[in-house]
């Protein structure tokens, strides 16, 4: 039996073992961590098919930054183990059930009738196409306009992900009143000028400065911090 | 090597438990997860595809799915926390309307 056909059937049967725990798991944290699991199979199978690159980019972007990302939120958010409930939608289940055999048909159907009539494609005698030095050509010759494109999505990612994880409501909050306070209130100012540093996600500090300037401002603008003390509540 | 259809089998199974995975977890991390099943289970096919033909673009199409799977993972990762400060739950049963 060739290596490649043992390494196959090992990296491919932990893969599938993994990928099964990680579904079957009810904490994420052990799920992630199987997820792992598959990754670092992955790699392996790439090793395998002569794609050493991939495989390095495959250890290292996967199972090093996005699953460090994902058990870092999963740590932040302390995500307990899945309650036990009853599913709401309990059709789903069968559903889940019926769409994974056509699935795994289909594929079987294609695998064997489908593509019995082919002979496999022979593999170039010269291993060089996983390279770095090819990859890196191709990459920055023909598929240069991609590549550029990439970088773009990357960084709207970049602003993205901060818009969506900052805390809106105290940052509002906090420049309306540096600026309200330095306008209309410079008597205000010069009293507090001690504690005038308020960081954006520090809200016991802007609660008392906002406490400060209701008091200052008369009721005038208690409706409006009602208001949005409100939908913080909820 | 191993047979072409033996990656391809391969990554048929990984894609259909990643969709199983989808479809029975509520938990929203858990499905973040299994998403990244499903492009890993796809990132093989074009590898073995790549190595069988002798194409490199294959593997070229594998490095930018990695760079969208990174950048999913940022965003994503971002509305997850964005949905647990809100709705203080990471069910997804719990986040069935767009208002708060």
């Amino acid at each position: 039996m060739p290596w490649t056909i043992l390494f196959f059937i090992i990296f491919g049967g932990m893969a599938v073992g993994c990928a099964l725990s990680m579904v079957a798991q009810r904490n994420p944290l052990y799920s992630a961590v199987s997820l792992i699991g598959v990754f670092v199979a992955l790699a392996c199978l790439y090793l395998t098919l002569a794609a050493p690159f991939i495989a390095a980019v495959q250890i290292i972007v996967y199972a090093g930054a996005i699953m460090v990302l994902v058990v870092f939120v999963i740590m932040l958010l302390n995500a307990e183990e899945e309650a036990r409930r009853p599913y709401r939608l309990k059709f789903l289940i069968p559903v889940a059930v019926g769409l994974a055999t056509v699935l795994i048909a289909e594929a079987a159907f294609m695998l064997t009738v489908g593509g019995a009539a082919r002979p496999d494609p022979v593999p170039p005698k010269v291993a060089e196409v996983g390279l770095t030095a090819s990859v890196g050509t191709g990459l920055f010759t023909e598929y240069l306009l991609p590549f550029e494109v990439t970088s773009v999505l990357i960084l709207m990612a970049l602003v993205g992900a901060i818009t969506l994880a900052r805390r809106t409501q105290v940052i509002g909050v906090a420049e309306e009143d540096l600026a309200v306070a330095g306008g209309a209130a410079p008597s205000l100012e010069a009293a507090s000028s001690g504690d005038r540093i308020i960081t954006p996600g520090d809200t016991e500090a802007t609660g008392q400065a906002m406490a400060r300037e209701q008091i200052a401002r008369g009721e005038a603008a208690a409706p409006a911090r009602h208001g949005e003390e409100e939908k913080e509540g909820e | 090597m191993a047979p072409l259809n033996w990656y391809l089998a391969l990554s048929a199974v990984l894609f259909t438990i990643g969709v199983v995975g989808v479809i029975i977890k509520r938990n929203v991390i858990a499905m973040f997860m299994c998403i990244e099943l499903m492009l890993n289970a796809v990132n093989l096919t074009f590898v073995a595809f790549s190595s069988y033909f002798g194409d490199v673009t294959g593997q070229l199409f594998v490095f930018i799915v990695m760079t969208v799977a990174a950048a999913e993972a940022a965003v994503g990762l971002g509305i997850i926390i964005a949905l647990f400060r809100n709705r203080e739950s990471l069910n997804v049963d719990e986040a069935n309307v767009l208002k708060l």
